[in-house]
């Protein structure tokens, strides 16, 4: 009786949906940074022979300018993998397909990422599903640690462990320095310095993302925190004009105690550094106990004018990505799965590290804002012009010049937006 | 060498009266005419109507009249890098003809030796600026690079300074970077007026008792003023247009300090992809770049007069 | 050396003193000039290890080895796969300047037609205007016409702003040819596009040469337009490629590899100016001529 049931109801959705047996073939982007288990899990999709998904891999640098190019020329793909900070402004633009309805109708919608899915839903909507993940956490060199004297098992927990720490392995010679991060990258210091406020009950941008916060004062002393780490000499010369291009390299190459990072320096430390001896912790607030870090990573979106027929097809797809056998994919090649439910058992087997990772994704934050790249991630943006000025300045009132101008910028670009 | 002749324009050597003659002369100079209008002049008017409009990459744009210009008025950032950029012209400009002349007066006598200078000097500058920034990122850079480590080793600095971090420094670095690439042309262009100088003059002068500093002043100086007046047009024009080594070497910083006009306007116009506002900038500096040039053009037509 | 030969003792010495300071002085500068380019040569060559710390010295101390180039190739599809691009771009470039300039510089110098004067002055004076203030609709008009993201689109602006100045040579070059030559050739039964390639155009090849040179090297080096306008890696020309490369992939920046992509972007210059020195330079001096 069940088996007729079943199988009646297959049938007539067959009849009334003709286009689901009939195979389709979707576009579907994805930005460099997931060069690595994208085209697997696009290659075990197609590998099953029901629709076929037609992968590019886009440059990063690139996305969004491609896909708005494009999207004004009528030629956009039908999925993209976007990095899930981009939602809020590609949904306010109108590009994208509400998938209110499908996301609802997932039986473990619950156990997706909210993080992805806070910046995924626009007005009630929901825009962008969560695809893959990337949170941000602290790497420590435990053969420094050692050399230096300290426990090498003990990651720093607060900010004064941190300098601490700093301080004493910036002492060990002059090659070797305490702490490290690319100060003059703004994408690189809203996924590794942002945490440290939100840790410490600070925020950097108001919840609905219209008011910027740099100026609070929790913001204030996290900076003032790095303003004195580089002050006493624990950080690299570099670090001041690195924009980015050094973030991962400078602790791989062995000379750093510390530095804050994100879930996909460990495949690349594992895959590329296999001699290096390091930990993984979560990025401390102020007081011991509390951490945070930035949940970053892609959100799937489905092009506003993407074909009726095709939509079957690419949910299908989102759907097998959501399986195990898809999350596990995922993890296996440096990817934080995005279902709660199922990520331990997609993480099984692997470095006891990407768990620590994989608790970080799910409590992680991040701000929303629709001018995210005018705001953060530009090279020329008030966000990065002024952590590095205040970073760098050679006194306390200097950083807190650079804060109040910084913040009156940031205000102005949010402003101007709505 | 090819002569100029501008004179003979208005009469060809074969003059045609007939029909045809016209029509074919049209047909050689049509594939030239096409891609200006089409690549050149269309745009050119693209900008203008481009710069009275709010034109974002998706969606349509909407007519907003003179807005752009009015709050390009009030955009410090722009008036930042317009005022940046001229600094930079100038300490490029004095760089580069003083550095430029200095070779020239060294290698305008022929000889084998002064043929291998002249090319040793020539050598940078066809090498373009986006190689050029590229090596000197690297000579630059504190951890990898040459200058700092340098300046360490030789007991210059105490620790290793980044000398891309700081305004002044970083300033100077892509100031000399670029006199390093380009002295070699300007070198040739006030060369070509050196060599005109009859050597008779210079002997006579010499005849008749004038020093070095005399001969040079009133005997070399005015003779090179018209190719000096060409090289400094184009000096000028070509600074204020500067974009690949402040892009590559400096990304604009330290803090947007070394954002110039023409950075200014790519960011605005595909990173932020505000198209209008990003033509509405193009149409100023196109303007202030016109105005520079009449004016120099005027003064140099000026000297010529009272010559 | 022979002013010393002729001149009286006294100054002589003068002269001979004066000589050498001056050399000494020229190989000096000529030293630093050079410097830079030795260092990135040399460099190139180092070790993967030694590719990270200071070039002091700046050759090799264990052994050359083409390890950067090596690296440089792992880069998205290949080196010699952008450096197809570049050479596409530039050789495109330097051809289609020379046909429509040869064909423009023809029709002013030796036709008479309906508002030419005009023309000619409307084409040379777009070197007043730059390009860099028509970037955005220029990106806006390939988008429209398919071109935006394509090779051949930067092969029409790049030739389009090198007309300007190749129309002028051309034009001069036309103009210096005797019309008797012509009057010759047509009794001889010559005309049209058969004047033009088999009488004309060996006369003029000095300042074709010219024209396609400037032509090859400012579109191999050009950067702002190609980085606007190409968005795809896989169409990349060497400068945007390379400033990838020296912006680094996931964190971390390879200068041996930016030694020898910058290498690769410089050699070919180097090698067309030193063949072809006289052609550069006669169009660097026709310009200052006007």
């Amino acid at each position: 009786m069940y088996f007729r049931t079943v199988s009646g109801a297959a049938v007539a959705a067959a009849l009334l949906v003709p286009g689901q047996l009939a195979a389709e073939e979707f576009s579907i982007w994805v930005r460099s940074d997931g060069s690595e288990f994208m085209p697997k899990l696009v290659e075990a999709y197609n590998a099953r022979g029901e629709h076929k998904a037609d992968l590019q891999i886009v440059p990063v640098n690139e996305l969004v300018q491609k896909y708005a190019i494009a999207s004004a020329g009528g030629s956009a793909p039908d999925a993209l993998s976007l990095d899930l900070i981009y939602t809020p402004a590609f949904a306010e633009q109108g590009q994208l397909r509400d998938l209110t309805e499908f996301a609802k109708s997932l039986p473990y919608f619950d156990s997706l990422s909210k993080a992805h899915l806070s910046v995924g839903t626009v007005d009630g909507k929901i825009y962008g599903l969560p695809f893959s993940g990337d949170a941000s956490l602290l790497l420590w060199n435990k053969d420094l640690y050692e050399r230096a004297g300290l426990d090498p098992e003990d990651g720093p927990s607060s900010w004064a462990e941190i300098q601490e720490d700093a301080k004493a392995i910036a002492a060990l010679d002059d090659e070797t320095y305490g702490f490290y991060f690319s100060g003059n990258c703004g994408g690189c210091n809203i996924f590794t310095f942002a945490p440290l406020i939100w840790a410490s009950d600070g925020e950097v941008l108001s919840e609905d993302g219209k008011k910027a916060m740099l100026d609070s004062p929790k913001a204030v002393e996290a900076i003032d925190f790095y303003r004195g780490m580089v002050a006493d000499g624990l950080v690299p010369a570099g670090s001041q004009t690195d924009n980015g291009a050094n973030f991962f390299a400078a602790f791989a190459n062995g000379n750093i105690g510390i530095s804050p990072s994100g879930s996909f320096a460990i495949g690349a430390l594992n895959n590329q550094y296999p001699d290096l001896n390091y930990g993984v912790t979560f990025i401390p607030g102020q007081e011991e106990g509390n951490w945070s870090s930035f949940a970053g990573g892609d959100n799937i979106v489905i092009s506003a004018g993407t074909d009726e027929g095709k939509i079957p097809a690419i949910q299908d797809f989102i759907e097998f990505a959501y399986s195990p056998e898809g999350q596990t994919i995922l993890a296996q090649n440096g990817a934080m799965p995005v279902r709660g439910d199922i990520a331990e058992e997609a993480l099984a087997g692997l470095d006891e590290r990407y768990l620590i990772s994989a608790e970080a994704m799910a409590n992680g934050r991040t701000p929303y804002t629709v001018v995210f790249n005018d705001l953060i991630n530009s090279s020329n943006g008030p966000w990065v012009t002024t952590l590095n000025r205040a970073f760098f300045a050679s006194s306390e009132e200097d950083m807190r010049q650079a804060v109040g101008d910084g913040q009156a910028q940031m205000q102005s670009v949010i402003d101007a937006a709505y | 060498m090819i002569e100029a002749n501008p004179s003979d324009e208005a009469a060809p050597p074969t003059p045609r009266r007939s029909r045809k003659g016209d029509w074919m002369g049209l047909v050689y100079v049509l594939p030239a005419i096409a891609l200006v209008v089409v690549f050149f002049l269309v745009p050119l008017g693209m900008t203008v109507w481009m710069s009275v409009h709010d034109w974002p990459l998706m969606g349509n744009p909407r007519w907003i009249g003179l807005d752009n210009y009015q709050r390009l008025w009030g955009d410090g950032s722009f008036w930042q890098a317009l005022g940046f950029t001229v600094l930079y012209t100038l300490a490029a400009t004095v760089g580069l003809m003083s550095v430029a002349f200095a070779l020239a007066l060294m290698v305008q006598s022929e000889g084998r030796a002064t043929a291998f200078y002249r090319t040793a000097y020539f050598l940078p500058v066809v090498t373009g600026f986006a190689s050029a920034s590229l090596l000197w990122a690297w000579l630059s850079n504190v951890d990898s690079g040459l200058f700092s480590p340098a300046a360490q080793m030789l007991g210059m600095t105490e620790r290793r300074v980044n000398i891309l971090a700081e305004f002044t420094p970083a300033f100077w670095s892509v100031t000399i970077m670029v006199i390093w690439k380009m002295a070699g042309f300007f070198m040739v262009i006030i060369m070509s007026g050196l060599q005109a100088i009859p050597a008779d003059y210079q002997e006579a002068a010499r005849i008749d008792g004038a020093g070095w500093f005399q001969r040079f002043r009133w005997i070399t100086l005015p003779l090179v003023r018209q190719p000096f007046a060409l090289a400094l047009i184009l000096c000028v024009a070509g600074s204020m247009l500067a974009f690949d080594q402040f892009y590559i070497i400096l990304n604009g910083g330290p803090s947007n300090q070394t954002v110039t006009a023409v950075y200014k306007i790519f960011n605005e116009s595909f990173v932020s992809f505000r198209l209008g506002y990003g033509a509405a900038l193009s149409v100023v500096l196109l303007l202030i770049l016109l105005a520079l040039s009449v004016i120099q053009l005027r003064l140099l037509r000026e000297k010529g007069a009272d010559k | 050396m022979t002013g010393t030969l002729t001149a009286p003792t006294p100054r002589g010495g003068r002269i001979r003193y004066h000589r050498v300071l001056f050399h000494v002085t020229a190989t000096l500068v000529a030293l630093l000039f050079l410097a830079p380019i030795a260092w990135v040569v040399l460099a190139s060559f180092r070790q993967a290890t030694d590719s990270l710390k200071p070039p002091l010295p700046p050759w090799p101390t264990d052994g050359f080895t083409a390890d950067s180039y090596v690296r440089l190739q792992e880069f998205g599809q290949s080196i010699l796969h952008y450096t197809g691009n570049s050479a596409f771009v530039a050789i495109g470039t330097a051809v289609l300047t020379i046909i429509v300039s040869v064909l423009a510089g023809y029709g002013f110098s030796r036709y008479r037609f309906p508002l030419k004067g005009l023309v000619f002055v409307l084409i040379l004076s777009t070197i007043m205007i730059p390009f860099q203030s028509i970037l955005t609709p220029l990106f806006l008009l390939l988008a429209k016409m398919g071109l935006q993201n394509k090779l051949i689109g930067l092969v029409l602006i790049y030739t389009t702003l090198q007309l300007p100045f190749s129309v002028f040579m051309m034009r001069n070059a036309f103009d210096a040819v005797p019309k008797e030559i012509e009057e010759a050739a047509r009794i001889d039964g010559m005309k049209g596009i058969a004047m033009l390639t088999k009488v004309m155009i060996p006369l003029v090849k000095p300042g074709i040469v010219t024209v396609g040179l400037f032509a090859f090297l400012n579109a191999w080096n050009e950067f702002l337009a190609a980085l606007v306008l190409l968005t795809d890696q896989d169409k990349f020309t060497l400068p945007v490629l390379m400033t990838a490369v020296r912006y680094g992939r996931f964190g971390s920046v390879d200068w041996g590899a930016v030694q020898a992509g910058v290498m690769v972007m410089m050699i070919p210059c180097l090698i067309l100016f030193l063949i072809l020195q006289r052609s550069y330079i006669r169009g660097l001096t026709a310009g200052a001529v006007k």
